[in-house]
């Protein structure tokens, strides 16, 4: 029976955060629909989408949720945070302001969301370079002090966009192999799909799947 | 031959020469051309061949030896012939025999055909009959192979003990279908006996085998019960197949939601009590101190829920083409969130029935309202899920609204005296207050604008309504002028404190209307309080109500021009120095805008009874002698000294 696009084997949970109007939903929609949605209402509350994507091998389904930047939402934001596998912090290099908020999101992130979660930073917007207000290096460097994964991307033109989403996923399917994410915790913002028992994962994982793939 | 030619010569001679035979004879031979007589020669040759000697003997017998010869010869022909005609006989004989034989194996033969004839009849039919029959055997092969199932299906079909299901049972069920359809032909056509009995038979094993993907698809789906179910596509074309029958169809999926059920609540109970790994994110209840994160988490773990369920039904249903697809996905997604509803309303009631006060009711209220919105766009309007979240954003609304009533009939219950300085009393500010709170926390919600300007009208008349009641209670036992102050004071402050707020101009219109009356109040009170004091005011009343009739002012008591020179003595003091003269109620306004409205306002009516005034005195036909020098001042000067 041919694989569907529905078969996948774990579901990662990843959360968009930043400051109002960096293009956390144009990101979102930009690896969803891989296009670029130019004049992108205000978020309310929350969205979310979704995309099955391929890390070693496994297909893995991003359930993606977007949080509203405004302020007033905060207090609804905050409450999705939990059980997130991935958390993306967006700034907008070209306002400083928004890149200034980023220890906020941090403090956030870290506080609301388990400790295994993969926070990945994203300068947004690089297709501006003229109105460039952050630079790489400054946002590098902070993110190497605070253990970040960090990329520069461009929601307009889609570059780096995919590699952003991937890599964090990389990095949780790493994390899953290396043990240090405990899949039998609830809240872990990972499920796993198949239905072989779920202590017996990784390595006789694969097999199962083609034991029960008919 | 010699001899015959001898012969010949000897015959025609005669008849040519009678007359010297010999001569003839002579001529002849001499006439003879013996090399062209070629039979001549050959007869000289053979003769040669044995006349070998010339003697006498030789030539006298010569005739006699060809003759001899010739005998010989003639018998030895005879004898030949004699042999020839004996091995001809033979042949004829051997010819004979087998024309007989012939003839017998032609009879025979004959005999033969006739007797087989019916046989070879017998044989060609056969053979038709064979080729015949080998179609039809083949078309039986094919309209089996069409109408039939092949063992192994029927094998698979029927499955195995254990009730898991073969790979292609999906495509043995097509199969049986298919041929279930195409017995419709066969009923259109005369083969109906046939068509019947096939379609019945594919009926038992349709039946069968709908009952036991039923069963399987029944079990699978039961064992969908934790937090990740994992959908195999073959549980998808179960789904896909049991359309056809709809009602297990329904139980199917019916099954799957039970199951989803049961897992959504334990994974509630989960994220309420057990949290994260290791504790990370701690568990929802832990922030049960805090009712806004509490419920606010709650809430949004139930929104997660309900999408993901969502997407697990959309997987699930992926290859139904049902039209009405939509409407069963929310039908199950309702079902599948009913269990969650309890506990959340529990926690939920609990929360607001311990009366976290006014302002974060209402933020409950709109947080609830919020998500009612937002998981409504996921679930259909008769969810109970959705029913539950009403309820809770009602039940929090009447509490809000409740406990703003309950405030507004203690400010009732206990009205305070104004304050000596007139200004608003501490409930009056701590309610204000309270509104503030309120109205700014509306800014921090996600409600949509209607629905806001719906709630600021409700509020403001739970709040504004019985403090202006509280007000004029306190007011009631004050003078005039007090209350009238005291009013524009409490107005005043209710009026900025509602001007920061959208959807309040119907309101601060009305307090506007109240504060202007009061405003009128205080000015015609101010007004004639400095005629009074300058002693003009019954002089004025005068002027106001004479009439011609009653003949000139100046004969009318209290109009004496002495006595006006007093006043207007007096009047003028007051000009030099008007600020004496202003209430002292007035200057305790705490608008600066409304106070020098107020003296500006009153400093009008003065001018302006003062012209009156003026124009009657110096009217000739009032009688006053001199009346420059009795009101020495023109209403211009004093308007420009008062105003």
């Amino acid at each position: 029976m041919a694989a569907g696009p529905y078969n996948y084997s774990y579901i990662f949970k990843y959360i968009i955060i930043g400051d109002m109007g960096v293009g956390k939903s144009c990101l979102l929609h930009q690896f969803t629909e891989k296009k670029f949605m130019a004049d992108c209402p205000h978020t309310i509350g929350v969205e979310f989408g979704t995309r099955i994507i391929e890390v070693s091998g496994q297909k893995i389904k991003l359930q993606i949720w977007d949080t509203a930047g405004q302020e007033r939402f905060r207090a609804v934001t905050r409450s999705y945070y939990r059980g997130a596998a991935g958390a993306l912090m967006v700034y907008d290099i070209t306002r400083r302001s928004t890149y200034n908020h980023l220890s906020s999101w941090l403090t956030d992130a870290r506080n609301l969301t388990n400790p295994n979660t993969v926070i990945f930073l994203i300068g947004n917007k690089s297709d501006l370079e003229a109105q460039r207000d952050v630079t790489y290096e400054e946002a590098k460097q902070f993110a190497d002090e605070n253990g970040l994964m960090f990329l520069e991307c461009s929601a307009k033109t889609g570059e780096n966009v995919e590699e952003a989403f991937l890599d964090t996923a990389r990095k949780i399917y790493q994390n899953i192999q290396d043990g240090s994410l405990d899949l039998n915790a609830a809240e872990s913002g990972v499920q796993h799909k198949p239905s072989a028992p779920r202590n017996a994962i990784n390595t006789d994982q694969p097999a199962n799947k083609e034991g029960c793939a008919c | 031959m010699a001899t015959i030619q001898e012969q010949t010569a000897d015959t025609s001679s005669p008849s040519s020469q009678p007359n010297n035979p010999l001569s003839r004879k002579l001529n002849k031979i001499l006439d003879t051309r013996l090399d062209n007589d070629k039979e001549m020669l050959e007869a000289l040759k053979a003769l040669s061949s044995f006349f070998s000697e010339n003697t006498l003997r030789n030539r006298r017998n010569l005739r006699g030896d060809v003759e001899r010869r010739s005998l010989a010869i003639n018998e030895d022909f005879i004898q030949a012939f004699q042999q020839v005609k004996e091995q001809l006989d033979s042949v004829y004989e051997d010819v004979k025999g087998m024309s007989e034989c012939c003839q017998d194996m032609t009879t025979r033969l004959k005999a033969a055909k006739e007797q087989t004839h019916d046989l070879i009849n017998q044989t060609t039919q056969l053979q038709t009959e064979s080729q015949r029959l080998q179609m039809r055997a083949q078309v039986a092969d094919a309209f089996l192979a069409k109408f039939q199932l092949k063992p192994e299906e029927v094998k698979i079909l029927r499955g195995t003990r254990d009730g898991a299901l073969h790979p292609d049972f999906f495509k043995a069920l097509a199969r049986v279908k298919q041929i279930h359809t195409d017995c419709k032909v066969l009923l259109r056509t005369n083969q109906q006996t046939a068509g019947l009995e096939i379609m019945e038979s594919m009926a038992l094993h349709q039946e069968s085998a709908y009952e036991r993907l039923y069963r399987w698809t029944q079990n699978e789906c039961r064992a969908l019960s934790n937090e990740s179910p994992d959908i195999s596509s073959q549980l998808c074309l179960g789904l896909e197949a049991l359309q056809d029958r709809p009602v297990l169809f329904r139980y199917s999926l019916d099954e799957f939601g039970t199951a989803r059920r049961t897992a959504i609540v334990r994974g509630f109970i989960d994220a309420l009590t057990r949290g994260g790994p290791g504790g990370t994110p701690r568990p929802i209840e832990l922030h049960s101190h805090d009712p806004l994160r509490y419920v606010g988490d709650m809430l949004a773990w139930l929104h997660q829920a309900t999408a993901s369920e969502k997407e697990h039904l959309q997987t699930l249903l992926k290859k139904c083409n049902n039209c009405s697809n939509e409407g069963t996905i929310q039908d199950i997604l309702g079902h599948i969130t009913e269990g969650v509803c309890r506990p959340f309303k529990v926690r939920v009631e609990q929360v607001v029935v311990a009366e976290p006060g006014p302002v974060l009711l209402y933020k409950l209220t709109n947080l609830l309202k919020f998500y009612e919105h937002t998981i409504g766009q996921l679930l259909s309007k008769d969810a109970s899920l959705l029913g539950t979240l009403d309820e809770a954003h009602v039940l929090s609304s009447k509490m809000f609204f409740n406990s703003l009533n309950i405030h507004a009939a203690r400010l009732l219950d206990k009205v305070e005296l104004p304050p000596a300085e007139l200004g608003p009393t501490g409930p009056l500010n701590q309610t204000l207050q309270l509104l503030k709170d309120v109205l700014s926390s509306h800014d921090s919600s996600v409600v949509s604008i209607d629905d806001r300007q719906k709630d600021f009208s409700k509020i403001m008349s739970s709040v504004i309504d019985p403090l202006i009641q509280m007000c004029s209670l306190s007011a009631s036992k004050l003078t005039t002028v007090d209350m009238a102050t005291y009013m524009i004071n409490c107005l005043y402050t209710m009026q900025s404190a509602l001007a920061l707020f959208e959807y309040t101009d119907q309101r601060l219109e009305m307090l506007q209307a109240q504060i202007d009356a009061h405003i009128d109040t205080l000015i015609s009170e101010q007004a004639s309080h400095i005629l009074h004091r300058v002693g003009l005011a019954s002089t004025y009343g005068i002027v106001q109500q004479h009439q011609p009739k009653q003949g000139p002012l100046s004969s009318i008591p209290g109009m004496e021009p002495g006595t006006l020179k007093g006043a207007i003595a007096k009047f003028d003091s007051f000009l030099s120095t008007p600020d004496g003269y202003i209430l002292q109620q007035c200057s305790l306004l705490q608008s600066t805008t409304v106070r020098e409205t107020t003296r500006k306002r009153s400093m009008e009516l003065i001018v302006s009874a003062y012209e009156e005034l003026y124009t009657a005195i110096t009217n000739p036909q009032n009688g006053y002698k001199d009346p420059q020098n009795l009101m020495p001042r023109t209403p211009e000067q004093v308007k420009h000294l008062l105003i």
